[in-house]
């Protein structure tokens, strides 16, 4: 058994298809001309890959064998009429030909991550919401609960918009489920769906909510392990307390003066219990410290150690919230992406890795599929 | 009035490969109703939720470049061609 990357970039999708022993990769890319800006497969096989362009929208195409791909019959849309966030429209849009932004509307400008649980593919955009298809995505509805919820009023767009990132579920429990929003912050449903109740206490929010990424085993689904704006954070119930997680991190200074560990992704690797992370030096600069490209793992889930071998020194480039994902292999394959288009793969937990491709376009997306 | 209208390579992943497709119109908005039409997976790429033109396509139509806000007012006459491309940006 191998490993497929489905590697969402700029412009287009890379495909790498690995070996049993995930030594020797073949690369193809697909879906050119189309920001790929998140990827999933259902459980009977399907792949489904976001695509968004600034002109054409953001829709989602559907693979059996990761060449063919043909755009679903559906898509997440908001309905006429819906009333939108005007600072997202002025940050995600750019004006038109007159210089006349969007006002009013809410539009769905890019799908953010794509999550399948209980048989269902949800869908996490921007303007923030999230969507459900119950039949491989032919037909899609808004999960209502979470679209109008009552605090959205007071939901304040991060700089890359007003996005519903992430999207967790529990394995055991298929009435809950988590969402993330930059920068509103952390939702959790327990009534699937029906109602979101805010689960961000402990992490300040001084600039919005703006949660960047959360991880967890849907297994074990209450520990959770979060990358935000303003540091690391773990809970263990759920979401309900969080508590600072840095022992062991690059702390820097955000442009208000609060000092943390800032990064984007984090990513688990179930078998081992390992969560992975990318610091960044700070909100200003969004490059690896020292110019070190470096993964930090935690094996404890209490501290975190550096894991450079074979990552590059003189990097300036940044790692995005997508662009990082583990095999969930034995042991553990962790996969991620730069803006400069490297893609960097460990087969041992982070104690040795490997470049297997560089001059990709700025990489979105990064999802591991064993195959 | 049919037309032709030659689709940017962007969207012939939508369209089956196809370079061109006919449309019928009185004017380029209608051109862009009838394509939608025709051709289903098209409408989101052409039309926002609000039903609006996506405010970023441009039509080349007489050797011009029309602009959204101007496609329900230009005038289509039976055998015209049109190219349906987008604004543009380097990198």
């Amino acid at each position: 058994m191998g490993v497929s990357l489905i590697v969402g970039t700029k412009k287009g999708a890379a495909i790498f298809v690995s070996d049993a022993a995930r030594d020797a990769w073949t690369q193809r890319f697909c879906l050119k001309g189309w920001s790929v800006t998140a990827s999933a497969r259902d459980s009977d096989g399907r792949f489904y890959a976001a695509i968004a362009s600034d002109v054409y929208g953001a829709t989602i195409m559907a693979s059996d064998d990761l060449h063919q791909w043909r755009q679903l019959d559906g898509a997440p849309r908001y309905k006429p009429g819906d009333k939108g966030n005007l600072e997202h429209n002025r940050i995600a849009g750019a004006a038109d030909f007159s210089g006349r932004y969007k006002d009013g509307g809410r539009f769905v400008d890019q799908i953010w991550t794509l999550h399948v649980a209980n048989g269902s593919l949800y869908a996490g955009v921007s303007e923030a919401g999230i969507f459900v298809s119950h039949d491989r995505g032919q037909t899609w509805e808004g999960v209502e609960g979470f679209n109008e919820h009552p605090s959205r009023a007071s939901w304040v767009p991060g700089f890359g918009g007003l996005g519903a990132h992430t999207i967790l579920s529990d394995s055991r429990n298929s009435d809950r489920m988590w969402v993330g929003v930059s920068a509103a912050g952390f939702f959790r449903t327990d009534d699937g769906g029906k109602t979101w109740h805010p689960k961000n206490e402990g992490v300040p929010a001084d600039t919005g909510q703006c949660v960047h990424n959360v991880a967890h085993d849907p297994g074990n689904a209450d520990v959770l392990y979060r990358q935000e704006h303003r540091g690391v954070y773990r809970s263990d119930n759920g979401g309900d307390t969080w508590r600072v997680m840095e022992d062991g991190l690059p702390v820097c200074e955000l442009s208000d003066g609060h000092r943390c560990s800032f990064g984007f992704p984090i990513v688990l690797d179930r078998s081992s219990a390992s969560a992975f992370v990318v610091p960044l030096d700070g909100d200003n600069f969004r490059m690896p410290h020292a110019s070190q490209l470096a993964v930090y793992r935690t094996a404890n889930g209490i501290s975190w150690t550096p894991k450079t071998n074979g990552l590059p020194q003189n990097c300036y480039a940044s790692v995005l919230r997508g662009a990082m994902a583990a095999d969930q292999r034995v042991p553990g394959g962790v996969y991620f992406g730069t803006s400069s288009g490297s893609l960097y793969a460990t087969r041992d937990l982070g104690e040795s890795w490997r470049e297997i491709a560089s001059g990709l376009p700025r990489i979105l997306s990064v999802e591991a599929y064993a195959t | 009035m049919t037309v032709r209208v030659y689709m940017p390579p962007v969207l012939r992943a939508v369209t089956g490969g196809k370079r061109e497709l006919e449309a019928e119109g009185a004017t380029l908005h209608d051109i862009l109703v009838d394509l939608a039409n025709k051709h289903p997976p098209l409408a989101l790429h052409l039309f926002d939720e609000q039903g609006q033109v996506r405010r970023h396509i441009l039509c080349i139509h007489a050797s011009s470049a029309v602009r959204p806000c101007d496609f329900g007012l230009r005038r289509i006459e039976s055998g015209d061609e049109i190219t349906i491309t987008n604004a543009l940006a380097g990198g």
